[in-house]
């Protein structure tokens, strides 16, 4: 069970140590059931830190978003660690980054959080209306039970209010972690990707038809690929005008290739932890094609990202007996 | 479908086994449809899945990917690497609705003239058969 005193202490511990440089965790928002991202830097700030079905953001993309800056001449390196909060699909964004070596093991410090599975805010503004006032919530006995600011106490089911990548979640411990604060939670979800078998029966015009009219809607926020943990690459496609990769035209047929361009870069990459649909603001069911690669990598190549750190890349690795049904 | 329709094919051909199965091909005077718009590189390997977006939008109704038989790659291993890209890469063009028939990897090494024939051939009937691919087409910028 969560055990907040147990994260404080553990926190304020990592802080004070010297080879860490800062703490990333999350903390009560100011508006309605948001929570946002802490950085803690000192441990007289260790209190505000906070765990609870509302804690959604997948924080390992703070690691690689970093700014670097040059080393001033006759000064050493920062090489202090980074400790981090992680959920389980968190950590597995961690070890991810870890396979492709865009961190190394040394800078970060892992705390590991077993978590029973997060909210998708939109179910939860349906049924309790958008708040506005600070609001809490937590896991009690198979309910998620919400501490409304006016004083009331609302439980709902699990399943109702849990956001969809959690209902079919695999791996709810941390996979990698230097310590962790409570113990492991029993796995409760099992995935047959019945929505992307669905949706692959269709024949070719229906499933250009159902994207087309949901790329249409895109309007090129990026936020699918900042808010992506393993979107960290420093040269961009999106950014790079020469060559011009992908134009930024906002029209259907440039929304089409870079939105299969992202899809595609997160091929045997992607972690499902389901952040770019929780923050399109349009609404693109982007999980949806995030997943059907990730079934497409599980069956053709038994590979699954983020679980092993010591495994190769699935696309700088092959097998000479790969399947190649469709080569003439 | 229009009988007329000549489809504009991109073919990206390895050096060293596909193109050169392709001038085996011309060299032996076998006839095979000229839809085809050649693009040499060096390794199926140096082609990057998003070529295939591009070609797609800049014109073409098919894309034809054409390298080296597993295990005989000029640096390799490159064919390999590009199998599990292409392989990828057509899963996911048929997910969001590209028709399979408008995207081909095929192995042609230098000696097979006349498999090269019949590759091309089957690539193009399945473009023919499909027809243009008009609404993937990139707009035209009017500055």
């Amino acid at each position: 069970m969560v055990d907040l005193d147990k994260l404080r202490t553990v926190a304020k511990e990592t802080v004070s140590r010297d080879d860490v440089k800062y703490l990333i965790g999350w903390s009560q928002g100011t508006f309605g059931y948001r929570v946002s991202p802490h950085f803690v830097k000192t441990p007289q700030e260790v209190d505000s830190l906070t765990f609870s079905p509302l804690c959604s953001n997948n924080l390992a993309t703070y690691l690689t978003l970093t700014e670097k800056l040059p080393v001033p001449r006759g000064e050493e390196p920062d090489t202090r660690k980074v400790a981090l909060m992680v959920k389980g699909c968190d950590s597995r964004a961690v070890v991810q980054q870890l396979i492709e070596q865009g961190i190394t093991r040394e800078q970060v410090y892992i705390i590991g959080c077993p978590c029973q599975g997060v909210v998708d805010l939109q179910k939860v503004d349906e049924k309790l209306g958008e708040g506005v006032e600070p609001a809490q919530a937590s896991w009690e006995n198979g309910q998620i039970s919400f501490q409304l600011p006016d004083g009331k106490t609302e439980a709902f089911p699990r399943e109702d209010v849990l956001a969809d990548k959690c209902i079919t979640c695999r791996y709810p411990n941390p996979v990698l972690s230097d310590i962790l604060l409570w113990d492991e939670v029993e796995v409760w979800g099992s995935d047959d990707y019945e929505d992307v078998k669905e949706l692959d029966s269709k024949s070719p015009e229906e499933k250009w038809a159902f994207w087309q009219d949901k790329f249409s809607s895109c309007i090129r926020c990026y936020s699918c690929r900042n808010v992506c943990p393993m979107c960290y690459c420093e040269d961009c496609i999106l950014d790079r005008l020469n060559p011009t990769w992908m134009f930024r035209s906002n029209n259907v047929v440039e929304n089409t290739a870079f939105q299969v361009a992202r899809a595609f870069h997160l091929a045997g990459r992607c972690i499902e932890c389901g952040e770019c649909e929780r923050v399109c603001p349009v609404d693109i069911p982007l999980m949806k094609i995030n997943r059907k690669l990730y079934k497409e990598v599980r069956e053709k190549y038994e590979f699954e990202p983020g679980l092993d750190p010591e495994s190769k890349p699935l696309q700088a690795s092959y097998r000479p007996d790969d399947e190649e049904d469709f080569i003439l | 479908m229009n009988d007329k329709f000549e489809p504009n094919i991109v073919a990206f051909l390895c050096n060293w086994c596909s193109y050169a199965g392709a001038d085996l091909a011309g060299t032996s005077r076998i006839q095979y449809p000229a839809n085809l718009n050649i693009i040499r590189v060096m390794c199926t390997g140096r082609v990057n899945p998003l070529f295939v977006l591009n070609a797609f939008q800049q014109g073409a109704d098919g894309v034809l990917v054409s390298g080296c038989h597993p295990g005989d790659c000029h640096y390799m291993e490159g064919n390999y690497y590009a199998r599990r890209r292409f392989t990828l890469m057509r899963e996911l063009l048929e997910y969001v609705g590209v028709d399979p028939r408008r995207f081909h990897m095929s192995w042609v090494s230098a000696s097979e003239g006349a498999k090269w024939k019949e590759v091309v051939e089957e690539v193009v009937e399945n473009a023919k058969a499909v027809g243009p691919f008009d609404q993937f087409r990139r707009n035209k910028i009017n500055w």
